[in-house]
């Protein structure tokens, strides 16, 4: 794969109080690149996806994102956040908000875009997504389908460099998975550089250049898609797949 | 005579003075809560804050207000303020101003503490992911707060608030005790007049009644417009 490095992470370390949750990691993101995160649960995925945006503060190690240690003191970690999309298990749309404001806001707050501007981006996302009746919905009145694309047009609308998703269908209703994954995969189809922890195998191996095993804080396995699943060398990787698939 | 039309006879002679009480009882209930509502959004912003000794502050006065006696409170204020110094003047025309001042700090100092912890729990019960997708998205802790949490912990602090000022009406029935002519003075007033007690108390139950029912209807007919209006 070709491309720079988007993200950089450098013996990146996390606990919490006595308990180490990620130990010593480092691994590299490329310009559209798409990795998915694969592991059980509480091996530190969700910790590993919010270090990278700082939610969660690094115990030591770097996160270096076009060039620049977000760990750093000296810099401003709102700006960079801007540009690095999450996408949550669990949707956290604003409760207060209608879609329409959910959309606006942070371009309008944050970017300094006009209304009119912002709000024809939002439609046009809606519309090709087939959600343009729900623009004075509120998200209690949405499916979780819905609320998970629109969450994912929210990210989009401050036109990231890289989004992470973390378990972005877990909390879905069966049918309605189906949605959201055609809507990551078009992402990807798009360029999107993309990192998703996710449950979903076929999915991943679908849509992934590489994809990592973690467990127990560390990258066990570091492969191509294919490899991953057809060539696994670690054994816990191994007997992971085996319950999994 | 009858209770009932015993109580008849002393509605008929002294509703004045029980709807003078219950007027002083209203004005003390709403300025201490209105009191108590400012200095308890400012106790429940040092308990949440970053800075640890006022942290530390906010919580101990909390808790210490929490689990001592109103009784207690208002009687160390009544005679304790004048002590170290602090008198409250006496205004010609409003009687018993002192007395008033007196009673109102320490409703105040009272409620103050309820208030903050209705505020602190009312932005905790807001989604921590409501939080954590603002900063993702690149808003500021302070923004963060300002468009997504407060608008969502209002509708949870707003009718806890209401409670509040319906316990403050019963509550301050204590400030009878040093003289400050609410609804429960007045009643001791007219039983010393009359030596009737059980129909005087009985009207003032039902006046007291009155007044928070009538509190806690209007607080459930705002909560429902208030959730009809999202979500
Ligand atoms: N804020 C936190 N405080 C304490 N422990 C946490 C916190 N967040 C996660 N953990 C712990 O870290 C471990 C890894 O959690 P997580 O990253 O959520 O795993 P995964 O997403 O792979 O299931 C778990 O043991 C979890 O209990
Ligand atoms: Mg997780």
């Amino acid at each position: 794969m070709e491309g720079n490095n988007i993200i950089e992470v450098r013996n990146l370390c996390k606990s919490f109080g006595s308990l180490e949750v990620l130990n010593d990691i480092n691994t590299d993101f490329k310009e559209k690149e798409v990795v998915s995160i694969i592991g059980p649960s509480g091996g530190g995925k969700s910790t590993f996806l919010r270090c990278l945006n700082l939610l969660e503060t690094p115990t030591s190690g770097q996160i270096i994102f076009n060039g620049v240690d977000l760990c750093s003191k000296k810099i401003d970690i709102n700006v960079h956040r801007q540009k690095i999309g999450m996408v949550f298990q669990h949707f956290n749309l604003f409760n207060n908000m209608n879609v329409m404001k959910n959309l606006t806001i942070a371009p309008m707050k944050i970017n300094g875009k006009s209304r009119e501007e912002a709000e024809e981006k939002a439609l046009g996302f809606l519309k090709r997504m087939g959600l343009e009746d729900k623009v004075n919905a509120y998200p209690a009145q949405l499916s979780g389908g819905q609320k998970q694309r629109i969450a994912i047009v929210r990210s989009l609308m401050m036109e990231p460099e890289v989004m992470l998703f973390d378990e972005p269908t877990s909390a879905l209703d069966p049918e309605m998975i189906g949605e959201v994954l055609d809507v990551i995969k078009q992402l990807a189809y798009d360029g999107m550089t993309m990192l998703i922890v996710t449950h979903e195998m076929r999915f991943a191996r679908e849509v992934s250049d590489r994809i990592l095993f973690l467990d127990g804080g560390k990258i066990d396995e570091d492969r191509s898609a294919d490899e991953f699943f057809d060539d696994p060398k670690s054994p816990r990787l191994i007997s992971f797949l085996k319950k999994v698939l | 005579m009858g209770f009932f039309e015993q109580i008849a006879a002393i509605l008929q002679q002294y509703t004045p003075f029980f709807l003078d009480g219950i007027k002083n009882t209203l004005i003390i209930a709403a300025l201490s809560v209105v009191l108590g509502a400012v200095f308890g959004t400012l106790m429940a912003i040092m308990r949440m804050c970053k800075i640890k000794p006022l942290r530390w502050l906010a919580t101990a006065y909390i808790e210490f207000v929490r689990g001592t006696p109103l009784m207690v409170q208002l009687m160390f204020i009544f005679y304790g303020l004048p002590m170290v110094g602090i008198q409250f003047p006496d205004i010609s025309w409003i009687p018993n101003f002192s007395r008033f001042m007196a009673g109102i700090v320490a409703m105040s100092i009272n409620s103050c503490a309820y208030v903050a912890e209705v505020i602190r729990s009312g932005i905790q019960a807001v989604d921590e992911g409501q939080m954590e997708a603002a900063r993702s998205i690149g808003f500021k802790y302070g923004e963060s707060m300002k468009l997504v949490i407060l608008p969502q912990a209002i509708r949870n602090i707003l009718p806890a608030l209401g409670n509040e000022f319906v316990t403050v009406i019963k509550e301050s029935s204590i400030v009878s005790v040093i003289g400050i002519s609410d609804l429960m003075y007045s009643t001791n007033g007219v039983i010393a007049i009359t030596y009737r007690s059980l129909p005087c108390l009985a009207i003032a139950a039902c006046l007291y009644f009155i007044l928070t029912f009538t509190g806690s209807r209007l607080i459930a007919v705002l909560e429902k417009r208030m959730k009809h209006g999202r979500q």
